[in-house]
């Protein structure tokens, strides 16, 4: 369970990232975060495996309070919370293999893994995960031979390599094309749904969050405007939520009724 | 499940043949840094073994003779000038072997290849060496370092230049071409507009190594601070050296901070 | 009248800036000039001691001496051994002061400096003074020319390196930093996969550099082709200058084929 109470985050700089934030998520849950662009949904995401550090408030991540982590805690926290990139952010020059592996590096003495000395386990669960995004016929491409669609599905068994308890996606599909943006949100669905992994994903699309999540969380100005489950949803809602009229960028189209 | 003693499991992070060609890469560089170490003697254990020499040597190059200075200044001015002699005329006589040796501007096959093979063969010739030819031509003193340090530069600047000449978008001079201007006219106003900036930041660039080159070509009796050092080093008048290496090392960096800063404005 | 009112303070200035850079380019080709008219012997070198000097000595560069092909070869495989060890040395010192130089891995501008600051420093030395150096430290061989190339390279390399990895994508470390790995698996599995194509390319290319530079340390006393040269000079043996310019010629355009197919395979 995720804990958000009386969260703000303070940059630097005076501007306010987070505004007292107070949510509660829990196991298995699949919420999907909508706002505009630098409505603090990315923020929100980063708080909780403390990319970002929240000034204010208490974080709470099973229990714990993850604002008070660092070193080895901190990547203790970050073993069970995996993340997901709008740019994949996959080492290009890597093999496909080598980046999901990269998810063990956490649980892998450092000495190990920099000699590459994997155990049987280990090679087994990346090749495994790679076959679960159906690309394991590209374990030994480098990564920027593939797709956009394809290394977002390498960075998806990348974190379940990791085995968490959690998986964060700063928006998964922002770089991708509406029929490659369906089939990346299906696997993400599908895995939340078959292993009970809690899923938490920024999205700007308004028909995309209708379909897959559970319970939708609106933001504006590192504010919660909104929180409720998608079946209360309504086109209304997010026009409170976003501030204005809904146009036609806020929608992903494609793919939605295809089945 | 069915068969699962068969069931893929990857053993290595790379596929085998990506691993082979590592190994006998490593293998081979490691191999030829173990031979070629050893016949020179410069096996990682030498450079512990000769630690002493070095510290004992630089205690032997302290403090700097600071009154040998005044001696520095006339050999020190004549490398500059040697370096902004050659640098000039290697500037002016690079410009028609640059378009010689741009593939858009020289449409002739041969002749173009023909240009390239002897600038090849140039710029593989280290200016040292070009100095100690002249030197045996014209004798020892400043011109045979001054024609050194042209030939040299004209081997580096038309290669810069010659590259930037073939990037250049050939629209403009089509259109010049079009509207029936000769070769001349042409190169003036639809290539010299595009190359200019690059070419006077090549040519400091090039000051800048000459003004390096120029130092050391005094050792073959070509002119310049270089014939000091070596009068010193034979007198193992250590302080000494150790003043002149400081002077050029302020003159160099300085020389490179003005010049940076030019290149800079002119980009 | 007022469509001419903006652009004028803008020329005035221009106009002041042209004319000042005019009178100090002047004022450096007089002084130059001047300085190389008292230098230059142009009786001596216009005379027919030099008409000599061409007719005796360009015959016999063309006719090189094919019978020292042992001796040159050999050295000339030695030139080679001290550019590898010295740029392999340069290849692997460089990585460490390269990082502490990248502003995006040390976050510390002041050490950022002292970094770049000392690479500058050593860049400043041409390899030559830097072998006088070491000759004096560690006496006339080839261990000298390797302490020599293995500084001057690092100057060079750890510049390059560094630019690489200020050009890292930093979004993979902050993907391996949320999954947790520590700071040496990221270093491992973020940046060096990275970085390290580039770092062997310009270790390569660094690689031809030092042949040329090593093939005339030997003037020096560092060991190499070079000590040829110095005996061949010295006894006007230009048979033999010839040929071991022929070898280095050869041997360098050899290396600088080889290194750039390398190149082009590895990024």
């Amino acid at each position: 369970m995720i804990e958000f109470k009386n969260l703000s985050l303070t940059y630097p700089n005076g501007t306010k990232g987070l505004k007292n934030i107070n949510i509660k998520i829990n196991e298995g849950e699949f919420v999907v975060i909508v706002g505009l662009s630098g409505a603090g949904k990315s923020t929100f995401i980063r708080s909780i495996n403390r990319l970002v550090t929240p000034t204010e408030g208490d974080l709470l991540v099973d229990g714990e309070n993850i604002l008070k982590h660092n070193g080895k805690s901190l990547r203790e926290l970050r073993k069970k919370v995996g993340m997901i990139f709008q740019n994949y952010n996959l080492v290009k020059r890597s093999t496909v293999l080598k980046n999901v592996i990269s998810g063990r590096l956490g649980y892998t003495g450092t000495l190990k893994s920099i000699l590459n000395m994997y155990s049987k386990e280990d090679m087994n669960m990346a090749y495994e995960n790679l076959k679960r995004v159906n690309i394991e016929e590209k374990l030994y491409s480098r990564a920027d031979e593939l797709s956009g669609g394809q290394q977002q599905r390498v960075s998806i068994a990348r974190v379940l390599t990791q085995k968490p308890n959690v998986i964060l996606a700063d928006e998964p599909v922002a770089s991708l094309d509406p029929p490659t943006s369906h089939q990346v949100m299906t696997y993400l669905r599908q895995i939340n749904k078959e292993d009970k992994i809690t899923t938490i994903v920024n999205l700007h699309f308004i028909d995309m969050a209708m379909e897959y999540a559970d319970r939708i969380i609106g933001m504006r100005a590192g504010e919660v405007v909104y929180d409720g489950p998608v079946s209360e949803v309504t086109e209304k809602t997010f026009e409170e939520i976003y501030g204005r009229s809904i146009r036609e960028e806020d929608m992903r189209g494609g793919a939605a009724d295809d089945e | 499940m069915t068969n699962n003693s068969r069931k893929f499991i990857p053993t290595s992070l790379y596929p085998a043949k990506t691993k082979r060609i590592i190994t006998v890469s490593l293998i081979f560089v490691i191999g030829f840094y173990l031979v070629s170490s050893i016949t020179t003697e410069s096996f990682i254990i030498n450079f512990i073994l000769k630690a002493s020499n070095i510290t004992d040597l630089i205690a032997r190059f302290f403090p700097p003779d600071w009154g040998y200075v005044s001696n520095v200044w006339g050999k020190l001015f004549e490398t500059i000038h040697m370096a902004i002699i050659a640098t000039t005329i290697a500037t002016l006589v690079s410009i028609p072997f640059t378009l010689l040796t741009a593939q858009n501007i020289t449409t002739n096959k041969v002749l173009y290849n023909f240009m390239r093979f002897l600038l090849n063969i140039i710029r593989t010739i280290p200016d040292i060496i070009l100095a100690v030819v002249f030197v045996g031509l014209f004798g020892i003193g400043m011109f045979s370092g001054i024609i050194a340090l042209i030939i040299f530069s004209i081997g580096i600047l038309v290669k810069l230049m010659s590259e930037i000449i073939e990037a250049i978008d050939m629209n403009p001079s089509e259109a010049i071409k079009a509207s029936g201007g000769n070769t001349i006219q042409t190169i003036w106003y639809a290539v010299v507009p595009q190359v200019l900036p690059q070419f006077i930041s090549f040519s400091l660039y090039v000051f800048e190594i000459n003004i390096r080159a120029s130092v050391v070509l005094g050792l073959v009796g070509a002119g310049g601070i270089g014939q000091l050092i070596n009068k010193e080093i034979n007198f193992l008048n250590y302080p000494a050296v150790s003043t002149i290496v400081l002077i050029i090392f302020a003159v160099v960096v300085v020389i490179d901070y003005i010049s940076g800063k030019l290149r800079e404005g002119i980009l | 009248m007022t469509n001419q009112i903006p652009p004028k303070p803008k020329k005035q200035s221009t106009f002041v800036k042209r004319m000042l850079i005019a009178i100090v380019l002047i004022a450096i080709y007089t002084w130059t000039i001047a300085s190389a008219q008292a230098r230059i012997d142009w009786g001596k070198i216009f005379s027919i001691r030099t008409v000599e000097n061409f007719d005796r000595i360009i015959p016999k560069f063309f006719d090189p001496a094919f019978a020292e092909t042992g001796t040159i070869m050999e050295k000339m495989i030695e030139t080679i051994f001290i550019a590898y060890t010295g740029s392999l040395a340069a290849a692997v010192i460089a990585v460490p002061i390269a990082f502490l130089c990248a502003s995006n891995i040390v976050r510390n501008k002041f050490l950022n400096n002292v970094g770049l600051w000392i690479l500058g420093a050593v860049r400043a030395f041409p390899e030559i003074i830097l072998a006088i150096i070491f000759v004096a430290a560690v006496g006339p061989n080839p261990f000298a020319g390797v302490l020599a190339i293995a500084i001057g390279s690092t100057g060079m390399l750890g510049k390059l390196y560094s630019e690489v990895i200020e050009g890292i994508d930093m979004h993979v470390v902050e993907a391996l930093e949320a999954s947790g790995a520590n700071k040496t698996q990221i270093f491992f599995y973020g940046i060096m996969p990275q970085v390290l194509p580039e770092f062997l390319s310009y270790a390569i290319y660094r690689f031809e550099i030092d042949v040329r530079a090593s093939s005339v340390l030997g003037i020096v006393g560092a060991g190499g082709i070079g000590t040829l040269i110095t005996f061949a000079y010295l006894n006007r043996n230009w048979e033999e200058v010839g040929m071991i310019l022929l070898a280095i010629i050869v041997v360098v355009t050899i290396i600088d084929q080889i290194s750039g197919y390398i190149r082009r395979r590895l990024v």
